[in-house]
Order: C-alpha cells, then structure tokens, then sequence
C-alpha cells in the first residue's frame, strides 16, 4: 500500500531530510563517541491480575485460543522477577533532545531490519513496536482467519484489510510524540500499542523489563518513560535518577561501553 | 497547577476588526512569498515575521481586553480534547491550568474570528495557500446570522441550514445531535467518509458537494440540492473552514503536555521585548546582537504554532486535494449485466465476501450487517480509548459526556441486502469504498485485492439486495466460510 504525499509535503520531506544529513554531517563530526543506554523496569508493588481477553463466543474462538486456552490481556505483562514488559523509553526531543546527532546505524535505507506487526492467533506480535518515519513496516497475518489492521496515532493512520496468509506493506510520514494504538476491528479484543517517531532513540522493554539503546551520542540527555497503561512513568523510582512529570530523567551517556540506568521500580497503584 | 500566566478578559471582535491587520484580511498583511499559484510555497520562518507580528499584535489585544460586553455567538472550546489530553498526561485529580483554555481561545480568535465575524487565516496575504482551499466571500455568506439582502442573496447560510445539528463550531453537538441515529458528523476530527480520496486525504471539494446536494440515504442528513449552486459552494468552503479551525485547536491542545510549568503556548512577553528592540531607532552593537538573539527565539517559538500547526498541518493538506483523487480502472467487461460471464463474475465476488474479502466478519453471514457489531468509529474511539474508560459503562465516561461528548454507540456495519448505499450506490462509489475503506469507521481499505477483485465484489454487492444468491453458480468456499 501506498501512502501518496502531495507534492507540496514531497518537496518539504525532501527539504527536511536534506537539513537532517546536513546537521548528521556537521553534529557526526563533532560527536564526542557514542554509547549505549541499558537498565530494567520492575514493578513494585502486586503484580495486577489482568482479566482474559473478551472472545466470548465470537465465531474464530477457535482460532483464537492460546495453547487451547482464552489469551490473557497482554496491556500488562510482568514476569516472575517483577520485569515490566512494553515500557517505551525514548529520547526526549523537547529542546536539547531535538537535535541530537543521529548514528549511522540507523540509517532508514537499511533493508535488512525490516520491521513487522503479524497477525498470530488474534494476538498482534510484537505486541509493542517503534517505527521511525520513513521507515516500511509489514503488516502480516499468519492466521487461518482474516484481520484488519488499524493503526491509529496522534498523526498517524491507516486500516488495511488483511486476508489470511497475506500482508500488505505500510509507511508513515509523520513523527509523532507518545504511542498509538494497533486494533484489529474483527476481532476486538486485540490491541497493540506502536510509537512512530523521527528520532530514533528508542527502546521498548523486553520480558524481562530489560531495555538496551546501542549508539547513543556520548553527553547528558533526557530519557522518557512511558507505559501505554500508566501514560508517562513520573512514579518511577530509582536511587540515581529523578523523574520529572514527563516520565523523563536525566541521563549521563559515557563514550565508553556502557551507561546502565539499573533497576526502577513502578509502583503498580500507579497504572491508571 | 501549570499554565501561562496571562491577562483574563473576553473576546471583543468588534475590537480586532479596527486593528489595522484584522480590519481587512486580505490587503492587510504584507505578501511578501514570492512564489506562485500551485507551486510548493512553504513560508520560510522569516517570510512569516511580518504576518506573526501582526498576529501577536492582535493577540496581545485580545489578552488585555476587559470584560463588559454581552457577547455574540462563539465558537465553544473542545472540552472533550482538552479533557482528554489531562487524563492522557497527567496524574489523576490534575488538571491544566484554566488559563490555557484562554489563551487557546484568544489564538484561535485572533486567527478565524467569530461565527458572526469570521477570518480567513491568510496570515501571508495573498498569496497565502489557505486562499487556494477557500474564499473569504464563500465564509462570510456561510457564517454569520440569517439574513437576505435587498437582491435577494441569502446570508448565514451554515446557521439556516446545519447548526441546529453540526452545531455552530462544527463540532456534531448541535441542539438536535443527541436525538440523531447516526449523530451528525463533528468536523474536527478532519475526517470524511465519503469521498474518492485515500485514508488521511481530505475530501475534493467535488466529493462534500455531492455529500451536501444528495444528502445520506439512511442517515437525517438531507439533500440541499434545492440550493443554488453559490451557496453549496459557500458550504463547502465553510465546513473546510470549520475543519481546519477544529484541527488546530486540537493539535494546540496536543502542545499543551509538552509544555514546561506557566509556559506560554504563545510567548507573548518574549514578542513584547522583540518589538520593543526593533523598535530602537539607533540601537548600540549590545542591542543589535540582542536583538537578533531575541528575534530568533521568538520567530522559533511562533514557528511551532503557527507555521507547522497550522500552515504545515491544518491547511497544508487541504491544497491540491484533487490530485490525490483514487484513480478508478474500468471495470472487466463481465461486470456488465448482460455479459454472459457475468454470473460467474458475481459468484468470484461471493467468494471474496467469505475469504479473502474478510467481507462476513463484520456484514454478516448474509450481509446484513450482523457480523462484528461491538466496534466504534473514530469519533467515539477518539476519547474512549482514554485508559480507564470502559464504552459500556457510563460510569467510566461520565467526566467526557459533562464536558459535551455524546453518549458513545457501536457502529452497526451495513446491511447489504437493502439496497441503500450511505456514500452513493453508483458502482464507482461502491468500488471507491471498498478500494479505500471508510475513514472513520472500522471498514479497512483492501489493498492486497486486485482491481478486478474489487470489482466482483462491487457485483456482489449489488447483486446482493435482489438477486437470488441460490441461483449462483457453485463455487469452493472455504470450510470455514460454510462453518460461519
């Protein structure tokens, strides 16, 4: 699928990308080394019990079970150690954030990481992605059944049908500031979560609650934590690190191997 | 609490008309773009210093003003957003500052006038491309009161023939709305079903004409095709207008959260210092450097606001909206009725129904549109996918209903079998459905179908209010299409 730009938008997008490679150019040969951001997110606290999805008798349920069972919700994963899965941690890109030079490793023509929202067992895997702008995703259904996948953000959209076995590829221009929403339209109960950013500095916590940003430029930025079911993590905890009303902290990149945040800690009474 | 520290006072239009920039929207504001019609004309930062100047000018205007007057229709604010956006980013129980509802009002004010008074936004003059997407003659015979002149030429069209459901700020939330099934559209979202451009394209101003002279079979939206042509014109053009102001003051609110404690959306103070070091006659070398630095500063902040939000976002795409027409292929000859194919050709268009379609899961079995009926549209699902909102329960939303959103309702899919098509039945409009989706609404766009396929389905459907799908030839249907 294509998303066609007016020309007007074309020749903007060409202006802007043309700035970006100059400021990379210029900011690249100034850079002082690039590190990498790491630390884990814990829950502390209950770990809330989430409900099973709402298939009741809907006519895939066959389809749609997980290990012969009704799926949980998967809006809150923890594991046994307390990890928090699907915690977005992005660069902050009000003012310092804005102009941070970018690494060549993320370089947007690199075809090889091509990134993908599949369809598997009325689940969308991942359940939580970034994607940056420009960038092509592949919406895949591996299903015996039809889906639809709609991605809704604050400036992002689209809704494509998508029959079983099939998947249609999709782009979006435009970069937005927190996560949207993946829903599948057939099947209500499923519900993703995809941030689509320009900068690329971004991390999404695995099942351990384990998060890792490689090549980060060297210096102190601002990181934000966002969860889709607390919104922006201010309740975090953590010895070091202070939290602002962002869900941001300040964060000191070293040039040399690795800055590890450590564990913070969520308290479960502050997901909404 | 946050917010701007700024004065309080009241809108007094009568007041920013006198202003020298707002009095005559047009001749007023230098055109200092150079570039032509129909060429890409993005307002460099600086292009924009003069057209920001007056409107800070205004702006600072509207701040200041006292209160006194008994005021005119206004636009209301979106309560439902600005709510919105305090449950998305901010902790329970907080809530922006009330001052930031002022200034909102203030920018958009300044910005698009009042329902008696409307401004065009065309801060660059003439040249301005919100000129190419509507004509200030067209938004004032639209807005206003009712009224006819000696010649018989009718005014405040938009108040005699749409408030009483669209409502006067175009928001769907009219005096009738409530009691509507399906309510009226509210234009902020900036999202239109029926039209022959993709998801996320506005509108051509050929797809809301037809909207407006056929009306919606099986909605209370009405044919106005009694009316002249200038004035569905002028309609046209005024709900583009409705749409853009309803668009930005969104997307001002989206700014909020990225706000730092009393921060400004505009920075006034800092527009103050500007001119006040432009004004220096004979300035030391301090004050020139100074005022650069200032100059820099201000020229960023008003860029955000106004030249991406509004200029980049809101109106941007409205320009040359025909060129993202959806191109409709012909269709195969066996789509014609008297083609001795054509049998055959609606029951490939049944099979797609059932498989690769993915057409039964929300029409129906039969295609009465008793598939997947627990869905909202976009309107609802703007605010109830707030964490913490659950649409079933009222008790979850009712903070959103007081602030004027309206009760959410699942959005039925279309019987198929009756024969009425809300966006048209031609066979081009069905085609541009099913090719497209409908934006808005949970039916997706199908671009894993060829055209071809498309069109069976588009036989299909037509087929499907009278003829006897039993008399279809046979064709393998999937196990699990025959299961449902």
């Amino acid at each position: 699928m294509k998303f066609y730009l007016p020309a007007i938008q074309q020749m903007l997008v060409i202006a802007i990308c043309g700035l970006f490679v100059c400021c990379c150019a210029t900011a690249v040969d100034a850079q002082d080394g690039w590190g990498t951001l790491k630390g884990q997110v814990v829950i502390s606290g209950d770990a809330p019990e989430m409900p099973l999805e709402k298939v009741d008798d809907h006519p895939d349920k066959s389809i749609c079970l997980v290990d012969g069972e009704l799926p949980k919700d998967d809006n809150i994963v923890v594991d046994e150690n307390g990890g928090l899965r699907d915690v977005f941690v992005m660069m902050y890109v009000k003012g310092k954030g804005a102009d941070a030079p970018i690494h060549e490793s993320y370089s947007k023509d690199d075809e090889e990481k091509e990134l993908s929202i599949d369809n598997v067992k009325c689940r969308f895997v991942p359940h939580a992605l970034f994607v940056q702008t420009g960038k092509s995703v592949l919406l895949k259904n591996s299903d015996t059944v039809g889906h639809n996948c709609q991605v809704t953000t604050f400036n992002n959209e689209c809704n494509v049908n998508l029959p079983a076995g099939d998947s249609v590829p999709v782009k979006f221009e435009k970069s937005d500031k927190i996560p949207g929403i993946v829903n599948c339209k057939m099947h209500e109960w499923m519900d993703g979560v995809v941030l689509i950013r320009d900068n690329p500095y971004v991390a999404i916590t695995d099942g351990e609650g384990k998060f890792e940003i490689k090549n980060v430029p060297a210096g102190e930025w601002e990181f934000q934590f966002w969860h889709k079911k607390s919104g922006y993590m201010k309740k975090l905890e953590s010895g070091t690190y202070k939290f602002g009303r962002k869900g941001q902290a300040e964060v000191k990149i070293s040039n040399e191997g690795e800055t590890d945040m450590g564990q913070l800690e969520f308290p479960t009474k502050a997901f909404k | 609490m946050i917010g701007p520290r700024i004065a309080k006072g009241c809108f007094n239009i009568a007041y920013l008309r006198s202003l020298p920039c707002f009095g005559n929207r047009l001749s007023c504001l230098p055109a200092e773009n150079s570039s032509t019609k129909h060429t890409p004309n993005h307002p460099a930062k600086r292009t924009l210093k003069h057209a920001i100047a007056k409107l800070v000018f205004a702006l600072t205007a509207l701040m200041t003003l006292g209160c006194g007057e008994t005021l005119p229709p206004a636009y209301k604010l979106n309560s439902v957003e600005f709510l919105r956006q305090e449950k998305l980013f901010l902790g329970s129980g907080e809530h922006f500052d009330d001052a930031y509802k002022q200034e909102i009002g203030s920018i958009l004010t300044a910005l698009f006038g009042t329902p008696n008074e409307p401004l065009v936004p065309a801060l660059l003059g003439e040249d301005d491309p919100v000129l190419e997407v509507m004509r200030p003659e067209n938004i004032n015979m639209a807005a206003g009161p009712v009224s006819l002149d000696y010649h018989g030429k009718g005014g405040g069209l938009y108040r005699q023939h749409c408030s009483h459901c669209h409502g006067i700020t175009g928001d769907g939330n009219g005096p009738t709305a409530a009691a509507l099934n399906p309510y009226p559209r509210d234009f902020r979202l900036a999202k239109f079903k029926y039209k022959s451009t993709p998801l996320r394209s506005v509108p051509r101003d050929h797809d809301l004409t037809k909207v407006l002279v056929n009306g919606v079979p099986g909605t209370s939206m009405p044919s106005f095709g009694t009316l002249p042509d200038g004035e569905i014109a002028a309609l046209v053009d005024y709900v583009k207008f409705l749409t853009i102001r309803g668009q930005y003051e969104r997307y001002l609110m989206a700014e909020l959260s990225n706000l730092d404690d009393g921060e400004p959306l505009i920075d006034l103070k800092l527009a103050q210092k500007y001119h006040q070091l432009a004004a220096i006659e004979q300035p030391t070398e301090q004050q020139e450097e100074e005022l650069e630095e200032v100059e820099e500063q201000h020229l960023d902040s008003m860029w955000g606001v106004v030249g991406e939000r509004l200029m980049e976002d809101a109106i941007e795409r409205w320009v040359d909206a025909d060129d993202n027409e959806t191109e409709i292929p012909e269709a195969p000859d066996a789509f014609d009725s008297g083609h001795d194919g054509h049998r055959d050709f609606v029951a490939t268009g049944r099979e797609l129904f059932y498989t690769r379609g993915n057409c039964a899961q929300c029409h129906g079995d039969t295609g009465v549109g008793n598939g997947q009926i627990e869905s909202f549209d976009d309107w609802a699902n703007d605010w109830i996918k707030t964490p913490g909102v659950n649409p079933f329960n009222p008790k979850t939303y009712k903070t959103f209903t007081e602030a004027g959103a309206l009760p959410p309702r699942p959005i039925k899919p279309r019987n198929l079998t009756e024969g009425r098509y809300r966006g048209g039945g031609q066979p081009e409009e069905i085609f541009l459905r099913i090719t497209n989706g409908i934006e808005g609404t949970p039916m997706p766009a199908t671009p894993a179908l060829t055209s071809d396929e498309v069109w069976a389905l588009v036989a299909y459907v037509k087929f499907l209010p009278y003829g006897d799908v039993n008399e279809l030839p046979d064709r393998q249907i999937n196990e699990k299409a025959i299961a449902r």
